[in-house]
């Protein structure tokens, strides 16, 4: 799953006009450290026999409208589309329901998966190809009308027109039956076929309503894969995998104004970039959802807010402020205080993503030179300079597994590298023994945000003092994205995030470093890294039995980086967000980084 | 002795001389008169001393940075910042420290007195450069504008028009871009190539005030007896603008350059602060974006920025009226 994006843009535009506080005193001078919860397994459990309808809380008051500010704006709200933290948490948490769905277990400080739509986990067949979900009855739109399995495989289909309905999450094209072939419902005739990117006569592409991948029957869903694929009931939480009625789908592009709604709100009205408007869906039955309350009539989602002012209004808690949150990680001055004055109304905890500097492959080939960047990169210096505060926004890595990932394997690579440790002249070592001090690192970085140049400054730095030669190339907040996705670009190193979209290595490896993807234009395999034994070893993980599997993606991990040390490891991802003292039932989802709007209400 | 000359040693017009006439006026050209006035402004000459102390503020940098034993963006955010990411001495958790006057910025650890200095380097050079530029195509252009009768003084006129239409904000923010894209894997020269952009950006949206004010002051001149006379003599052109005309005109250049200093300097600083002004070296506007965040616990971070730039525009602004007033007494107080 990709990090939620940040609009720099709009918040530059807010910024036009100055925004100051009311005054407050600093408190004490106090270096009260930051303690870290560990956020418990990110959702290795499940529970097939979940059932509805989840109790509402004691403290709980019915109606109120819950604001949710960030700086932040989701790309889109396509449920075939969502594919980012932000968006993946708004649809699913609140209007979309999935066959399956996480839900958030007090005990255990971790999310669990449940059944959402269908009346269990589903069902897979012998020789695992073939996976059946049961709807269960009474499923009603918002407008009353029932929910059918054609819908869900409307949906899934759907979800095959990348070049239509881009940026969605893509493990369907990949495991499905004919998932190379099968090009949506909407290209269904050759000429449009001609006009998708890459186009091949010869490869058998084919589109339209006619695909048996996906069968409906009765209230059965059945889904037949090219190949086994263990972990599908995880991925089915996806909103990929929600009913969507073909009669409401004319126009694919404009669905994203008003998608159907299953869960317990509604789209009211709908902004892009601006703001989200939820309230209640009559038509939801509680008795069917495990995962999701009704207690607010509704949310109000504002997007691309100045940071600094929405900090301040939360802060503040006052009036209509008592009833906001951000799901922004905080910034250091606004953690300080929160901390001090009101600890309650910060919520701390684990998000299943890793940032990592990405060696070129093609272009860095020395094992050694990529093991010097990781003594060289100068860890605790970048995290500060960027903004980040250690151990509650950002957490030293060492596996690219992060913690609570099913199966991972905890090591060090090289030997004594925590994940923090900064040693010029053990990399200097390494150079020499590679026989090449002086090589030159060249990596992007935004020239108008403070935040990152303050970081490239460290990092020059750092890298200098290793006896490398250090060359930033410049990029800006609007091209950033398109730069580091750019094959050609002028550089060496790359920097990115990668979230687990189920908390087990299968949403990590294919997705990020399998071969076929190295060298393809959009950087799907980000460091072009292509070697037969780590493609080979992939494939086997993939046949093995579900219980397996995850155990064979923690060792994998291990192995790629003590032998081709591929990633550096720049840190896990955590979460600190704020809260205004009226929001209830704000946690951390470790699963999705985000807070757990399903079971949001105001006290 | 040249015709203007001449006219000039025998005053302006009598009834704008504002001090009771004596005897000793006859000998004092009107730049001197005005400068006498200028002198005799306290307020005046307490402005220039604060415009005084920046420009040697500005010029000295690196040698009051020694002074005060500071470095530039020399901060280590590990040993400089605490687990909050503030900073380990001064302000805002700890007292006052000569190791760094002005405290040290969070995140980073840069001691924010040696970028204080190092800001006002940067607003003074792009202010007085771009100023000096803006001053200079303004008065040539409303020389020619003004003097030559027909397509010259329409093309220029033209010209002149159609600069004032251009966004001033919209061009600086669309060039940032451009820059990156052209000097992206040379970060050195990109700085630098910000920096001239920025001087050409400001001096290129200076120059229509003056031109337009150059050419009315010019067209009512040179029907004028003594412009007449010096054509009639055979004067070159050249001669006739830069020798007699020029000289009429001080006050009005003086005036506009002392006015547009100030502007110049609240320009640099708000596109430095919507992050597109110059990059790769201090700067106040710069500063406050960063500092604006901290306020509430750190509130001196965004003070120090401000009261330079405060300071710097008031006192130049004040010192612009005062010689406005002492070139042209018509619009005394």
């Amino acid at each position: 799953m990709r990090l939620k994006r940040t609009v720099i843009a709009a918040s530059a535009i807010a910024a036009l006009t100055l925004t100051a506080a009311c005054g407050g005193g600093s408190g004490s001078g106090e270096d009260s450290t930051g303690e870290f919860k560990a956020g418990g397994g990110a959702g290795a459990g499940k529970d097939a026999t979940a059932e509805g309808p989840l109790e509402i809380p004691s403290d709980a008051k019915k109606g109120g409208t819950i604001t949710v500010l960030s700086n932040n704006a989701p790309h889109t709200l396509d449920p075939t589309r969502t594919y980012y933290t932000d968006s993946g948490a708004i649809m699913s948490g609140l209007v979309t329901r999935s066959l399956t769905q996480y839900v958030y277990d007090e005990k255990s400080g971790d999310s669990i998966l449940v059944p959402d739509l269908a009346t269990d986990l589903g069902q897979v067949s012998e020789d695992g190809l073939t996976w059946t979900f049961e709807l269960k009855d009474g499923l009603k739109y918002e407008d009353g009308t029932d929910v059918t399995a054609e819908d869900v495989v409307y949906g899934i289909k759907r979800s095959f027109a990348v070049d239509t309905l881009t940026d969605g999450p893509t493990y369907q094209l990949t495991f499905f039956k004919d998932g190379d072939k099968y090009k949506g419902p909407f290209a269904d005739t050759d000429a449009e076929l001609k006009k998708l990117p890459d186009y091949d006569a010869s490869a058998g592409w084919y589109g339209g309503e006619d695909y048996d991948g996906v069968e409906a029957d009765g209230n059965k869903v059945i889904i037949h894969l090219a190949q086994p694929f263990p972990e599908l009931d995880y991925y089915a939480s996806f909103p990929v995998f929600s009913p969507i009625p073909k009669a409401k789908d004319k126009d694919p592009l404009a669905y994203e104004s008003h998608p159907m709604a299953t869960g317990p709100y509604k789209f009211e009205s709908y902004k892009p970039g601006v703001s989200l408007k939820l309230v209640k869906n009559e038509h939801w039955d509680p008795d069917t959802d495990p995962g999701r309350i009704q207690a607010a009539d509704a949310f109000d989602f504002r997007f691309a807010q100045d940071t600094a002012k929405l900090e301040n209004q939360i802060l503040g808690d006052k009036g209509a402020a008592q009833t906001m949150m951000t799901y922004d990680d905080v910034t250091p001055p606004t953690y300080k205080s929160i901390k001090e004055s009101a600890p309650d109304n910060l919520i701390e905890g684990t998000s299943p993503c890793t940032y990592m500097y990405r060696p070129d492959q093609t272009k860095i080939k020395d094992k050694k030179i990529r093991e010097a960047i990781s003594w060289a990169y100068p860890y605790q210096a970048a995290w500060k300079a960027s903004g980040e505060i250690v151990g509650v926004t950002i957490q030293p890595g060492t596996s690219l597994l992060p913690p609570g990932t099913a199966g991972r394997v905890e090591y060090q690579y090289p030997k004594g590298q925590d994940g923090q440790t900064t040693d010029p002249e053990k990399a200097k070592a390494l150079l020499e023994e590679a026989g090449a001090v002086g090589f030159e690192l060249k990596w992007h970085y935004q020239r108008d945000d403070e935040n990152s140049v303050a970081k490239k400054d460290q990092m020059v730095k750092g890298f200098e003092a290793a006896g490398f030669k250090a060359t930033p190339v410049a990029s800006t907040d609007e091209t950033y994205r398109d730069d580091e996705s750019n094959l050609d670009a002028p550089v060496n190193l790359r920097y990115g995030g990668w979230c687990s979209d189920w908390p087990s290595g299968g949403s990590w490896f294919p997705a990020q470093w399998i071969g076929s993807n190295a060298n393809k234009p959009g950087m799907p395999n980000p460091t072009n890294f292509k070697e037969d034994d780590a493609d080979a070893k992939q494939a086997e993980i993939l046949k093995m039995d579900a219980d397996e599997v995850p155990a064979a993606w923690g060792e994998f991990d291990k192995w790629m980086q003590e032998t081709y040390m591929v990633e550096i490891n720049a840190g896990y991802d955590a979460n600190a967000f704020i809260k205004g003292s009226q929001v209830g039932g704000v946690v951390n989802d470790p699963v999705k980084g985000m807070p757990s709007f399903s079971i949001m209400y105001l006290k | 002795m040249t015709v203007s000359e001449v006219l000039i040693k025998g005053g302006r017009d009598p009834e704008i001389n504002p001090e009771p006439s004596s005897s000793e006026v006859a000998g004092r050209s009107p730049m001197r008169i005005a400068m006498d006035r200028l002198r005799s402004d306290k307020v005046a000459m307490v402005c220039a001393g604060i415009v005084l102390v920046f420009v040697l503020i500005a010029i000295f940098a690196p040698l009051l940075c020694k002074l005060f034993g500071v470095e530039v963006r020399a901060g280590d955010p590990v040993t400089d910042t605490d687990s909050f990411n503030y900073p380990v001495i001064g302000p805002p958790n700890y007292g006052f420290t000569w190791e760094a006057p002005l405290g040290l910025e969070p995140n980073s650890g840069n001691d924010l007195l040696a970028e204080w200095f190092y800001g006002a380097r940067t607003s003074l050079l792009v202010a007085t450069v771009a100023t000096i530029v803006s001053t200079i195509v303004g008065v040539v252009l409303g020389l020619i504008a003004g003097y030559s009768r027909g397509w010259g003084d329409r093309l220029v006129t033209f010209a002149t028009d159609l600069f004032l239409t251009l966004p001033f904000l919209l061009v600086a923010i669309a060039v940032s871009p451009m820059l990156v894209e052209r000097w992206k894997e040379n970060p050195a020269m990109l700085d630098n190539a910000s920096l001239i952009a920025l001087i050409v950006i400001l001096s290129v949206f200076g120059w229509m005030g003056l031109a337009r004010l150059i050419r009315g002051e010019v067209v009512s001149l040179r029907e004028r007896e003594f412009i007449e006379a010096a054509r009639v003599l055979g004067m070159p052109t050249h001669r006739i603008l830069f020798r007699e005309l020029l000289p009429n005109l001080v006050a009005p250049i003086v005036v506009s350059f002392s006015l547009s200093l100030p502007a110049t300097i609240a320009a640099e600083a708000t596109l430095a602060y919507l992050g597109v002004g110059v990059t790769g070296r201090p700067s106040w506007g710069q500063t406050i974006l960063r500092a604006q965040n901290w306020f509430d616990e750190y509130p001196l971070f965004l003070y120090a920025p401000i009261v330079g730039i405060v300071v710097l525009v008031f006192a130049l602004n004040l010192l612009g009226d005062a010689i406005r007033d002492a070139f042209d007494p018509k619009s005394f107080r």
